[in-house]
């Protein structure tokens, strides 16, 4: 089955939150293998699935905060591109091990980074100049299966694409997050645009489109949200961007009700 | 083959009857999907507290690796009476012991017949075959 895909919409963080829990509840159109790729306007700070505000000493003072599905550290979403897969677990893209799905996007992201001049690997054992420990950020921790390369300036190995997957109800959801340019709350992590030439998020939207449609098959148009999804985004954001919310940890293992344990689904 | 003096589920959990109580946990297949053998990869388990009552098929929880959330599943409906004390600070024994040492949650089940729709150990290694 081809892929639905899109680019969009350009709206702020906890909006596209909400639309990413849609396509992993697979409703409407996006029961459909579908591949997203956007950005936020305003830009805005996702916590990933089990973080607080107090986990994040960078989230202080920033107004635009809000919980991201998947799991793993935060991402500032300033100069970036952001992209979503959502998919049936038992899609062949996804099939085996969590590790298996990574180095299936992993490799895709490689080719569509090659014509920017960037050689990315994954990372595998070797260390990092971008990790630092205690920050709460994605792209100052690491794992084997991180996709890395010469950040700009020195030329020493840094991870390159912030990556998490949450899986519910039978389907996965798949972030991908790529530095367009550097990025002051995330310091000396790689960027699209370290091989010194300029990488425009239309400029990488179009390759990573590029790459993902030669290996996948997309669809020939894209399919945006209609109305009814986008409605349900726009109700769904309030309680990705409460700040309440924000402050403690997720817990579906508790009674509903609980004072201290909201969760934004 | 997989311990047969329990049930599973096609989402990956087990359940294993114990006196007038069930214990629940996750298969080995689960934990490796999660880790890939790499015990450290597994960060943190969100449990629920006892009193909650869980229907079948209904998420009890959540299971974090460096890479992916998953949520936790119950395979019958019942009332928590306790969550593994372990699990917490020592994650690592889902990937050692997923079948005793890494139970998850003790149920007191709804009903005597576990109304969950589970699996014999047969089924779930036929159905592992036909699917992954």
């Amino acid at each position: 089955m081809p892929w639905r895909w899109f680019v969009g919409p350009l709206k702020p963080l906890a909006y596209q939150m909400a639309l990413d829990e849609l396509l992993l509840e697979g409703a409407g159109a996006s029961a459909r293998p579908t591949l997203r790729i956007y950005r936020m306007d305003p830009p805005g700070l996702s916590l990933g699935w089990f973080q607080t505000l107090d986990d994040v000493p960078t989230a202080k003072g920033l107004v635009h905060v809000a919980r991201r599905l998947t799991g793993g550290g935060a991402i500032h979403h300033g100069a970036e591109l952001t992209f979503a897969l959502a998919a049936p677990k038992e899609h062949p893209w996804y099939l085996g091990p969590v590790a298996d799905s990574y180095t299936r996007v992993h490799t895709l992201l490689a080719a569509a980074l090659r014509p920017f001049g960037i050689d990315a690997r994954l990372r595998g054992d070797e260390p990092l100049a971008s990790d630092v420990a205690g920050t709460g950020m994605c792209f100052q921790e690491s794992s084997a299966l991180d996709l890395v390369w010469p950040r700009a300036g020195d030329g020493a190995l840094a991870k390159g694409v912030g990556s998490a997957q949450r899986r519910r109800g039978g389907r996965v959801l798949h972030h991908g997050s790529i530095k367009l340019a550097a990025d002051p709350l995330e310091p000396g992590v790689a960027t699209a645009d370290a091989a010194g030439t300029g990488v425009s998020f239309d400029d990488l939207a179009a390759a990573l489109l590029d790459v993902f449609g030669r290996a996948w098959t997309l669809e020939s148009r894209p399919e945006p949200p209609d109305a009814a999804l986008d409605a349900r985004a726009r109700a769904l954001a309030e309680s990705y961007r409460d700040r309440a919310a924000l402050e403690t940890r997720p817990r579906r293992g508790t009674p509903p009700g609980a004072a201290d344990v909201q969760s934004p689904v | 083959m997989r311990p047969d003096d329990r049930k599973y589920t096609r989402t990956h959990e087990w359940v294993k009857p114990d006196g007038d109580t069930v214990v629940i946990g996750i298969t080995d297949f689960a934990v490796n999907e999660l880790c890939s053998g790499n015990e450290g990869d597994l960060v943190y388990c969100d449990l629920p507290e006892a009193g909650r009552t869980v229907d079948a098929g209904e998420t009890f929880g959540e299971i974090e690796s460096v890479k992916a959330v998953a949520d936790l599943n119950a395979p019958v409906s019942g009332t928590v009476l306790e969550a593994n004390p372990a699990i917490e600070d020592h994650l690592e024994i889902l990937s050692k012991d997923p079948w005793n040492q890494g139970w998850m949650i003790r149920l007191a089940p709804k009903s005597k017949n576990l109304d969950g729709d589970l699996l014999s150990a047969a089924q779930y290694e036929a159905y592992l075959a036909e699917s992954h």
